[in-house]
């Protein structure tokens, strides 16, 4: 009978719990969520940014959203708050960057599933437990920082033997099938901007044309914030002594934070991609496409119809015709296929074209 | 839906409600600062404003050093809490005493006058703990609430993040680890 009284009560409190939250939090939306001191930052933010037609609950969740965490999450938040634990400023959790993703795709199905056709859409399993990797390699902190940067500890809290023996697997099983490089790593939703459609249409650019937009943003995972593109560097980068020509296409400047030169700023060193020879002043944005990082196709946005040899530049060999060629078409020359010099007949018809 | 538990038993769903209602009945600050009224904010930007003044950068005030202190207030500067509050009247009190107005609404050259006499009297020691937060908020890490758009990082030339490439040695070819035994 007591059980029956205490689970009566309980469901008539969420009868009446439910609908007030919910009807607190809507009437006062956007601003609700910026009751406590800690949220107004994050509410500031995503007041001037470009999603910011898109209201709290559709990312975050409201007072109806099923899911047990989400509300637990905030009455924590809300006890804290009120003992006096207030955090320095609200984040999102790992597990949370992860159903954010989901979301994105609601209003980018398109972007989406470019991403989820590219590298950058692998998952935590074959990057943390790659038999080869690992035996030859040392696993550690700072390989987080590019894969996996929006997991909340250490290496060792996620992978488990840290030596070159094996066999490794992940402390929480759940993590295999984690996307390793979510959309938080490369855009932060509460970045400053005007929302795309409308910035498009005024500024009268074309949409064939690219455009800078405005989330871009380096997770930075020391920090634990997005850090604008804007702010990120663009190394100087150079072969021997020679400076590489570099192209402003500041959005580079996210890749550069993975695909980087190691200290001596050397072309090719550590995981540098910095174009040379033909394709030198090229930006990655060029060739790569953004979400898929596919480059099928792009030869022909410079290469019309034939190259300045008069061949199919698809079916030179370089690494796009052919990834074991020995002719990396990030950093390929004329004189690697012409060693002994341009041929004459090139050379006349090249000056003929001129 | 957010990641994490799946069941809701009975003691977290009456947590959840507890906070819930507090939540509910919680109403819209009063002001932006955690800590500081309005006026003791407004005081203690005019001063760290004077230590850092705005030129071709930003200063204390547009890089968010009030909210910095205002933010560790409720955190690591707990203990400092009355301190702050003393100097601030302290302050305010002698711009009043030598100038009949608040410090916020004096000049800044008079404000740099009063802050000169302020440090070699008796709050020297409440000077040089402002001073300090001050650079402690200009030029930490944004993270902590000051160096707002790393303000002072851009200003040194520092990069918020930088390029760091990582070498690609194998453990089973010495020849490929760059030297590095």
């Amino acid at each position: 009978m007591k059980i029956a009284v205490i689970l009566g009560l309980i469901l008539f409190a969420a009868f009446l719990m439910v609908p007030a939250a919910s009807f607190v939090y809507e009437s006062g939306a956007p601003g609700a969520c910026a009751r406590c001191h800690e949220m107004a930052v994050p509410v500031d933010q995503w007041a001037g940014s470009a999603h910011r037609g898109v209201t709290c609950a559709k990312c975050h969740g409201d007072a109806l959203t099923t899911d047990a965490q989400f509300h637990m999450t905030n009455a924590r938040r809300v006890v804290e708050h009120n003992f006096g634990q207030v955090a320095e400023r609200a984040q999102l959790r790992p597990g949370d960057v992860f159903a954010i993703l989901q979301r994105c795709q609601n209003c980018h199905p398109q972007e989406y599933a470019s991403w989820a056709a590219g590298p950058h859409s692998v998952k935590y399993e074959p990057l943390f437990l790659d038999k080869k990797h690992n035996s030859e390699r040392h696993l550690m902190d700072d390989c987080l920082r590019c894969h996996g940067m929006h997991y909340a500890g250490g290496i060792r809290d996620l992978v488990t033997p840290l030596n070159n023996q094996g066999p490794w697997s992940f402390r929480d099983a759940s993590m295999a099938d984690k996307p390793a490089i979510p959309c938080l790593t490369c855009h932060a939703i509460h970045a400053h901007g005007n929302p795309l459609k409308g910035h498009v249409r005024k500024a009268g650019i074309s949409r064939k044309e690219d455009v800078m937009t405005p989330s871009l943003a380096f997770w930075d995972r020391r920090a634990r914030e997005s850090v604008s593109v804007a702010l990120l560097p663009l190394p100087a980068v150079h072969e021997g002594e020679r400076p590489v020509k570099m192209s402003p296409d500041q959005r580079q400047a996210l890749c550069y934070q993975c695909h980087a030169p190691l200290g001596n700023t050397q072309v090719r060193s550590g995981d540098d991609r910095t174009p040379v020879g033909v394709h030198e002043g090229l930006s990655c944005f060029a060739c790569h496409d953004k979400h898929k990082q596919s480059t099928r196709a792009s030869c022909a946005n410079c290469h019309p119809k034939m190259s300045n040899c008069e061949r199919d530049v698809e079916t030179m060999d370089t690494t796009f015709f052919n990834k074991n060629s020995g002719h990396n078409v990030h950093f390929v020359k004329c004189a690697d296929c012409h060693p002994k010099g341009i041929p004459a007949k090139k050379a006349k018809l090249e000056r003929a074209r001129q | 839906m957010l990641t994490g538990v799946k069941s809701l038993n009975r003691r977290n769903f009456l947590v959840t409600a507890a906070a819930a209602g507090t939540a509910a009945c919680t109403g819209r600050p009063e002001t932006p600062w955690r800590t500081l009224t309005a006026d003791e904010a407004t005081t203690l930007e005019a001063w760290c404003e004077c230590l850092i003044p705005e030129d071709s950068d930003p200063g204390a005030k547009r890089a968010g050093v009030v909210r910095y202190i205002d933010i560790q207030l409720t955190r690591k500067f707990k203990r400092h809490r009355k301190a702050y509050s003393q100097a601030i009247n302290a302050l305010d009190k002698l711009a009043y005493a030598q100038n009949r107005g608040p410090f916020a609404a004096l000049s800044f050259d008079e404000r740099s006058l009063l802050l000169a006499s302020f440090e070699k009297s008796e709050n020297s020691k409440a000077f040089n703990m402002v001073l300090d937060h001050t650079l402690q908020g200009y030029f930490g890490s944004p993270r902590h609430g000051g160096n707002k758009d790393y303000a002072s990082w851009r200003m040194l030339g520092v990069p918020p993040i930088p390029v760091r490439g990582r070498l690609q040695y194998s453990l089973l070819d010495p020849e490929s680890n760059g030297g590095i035994s």
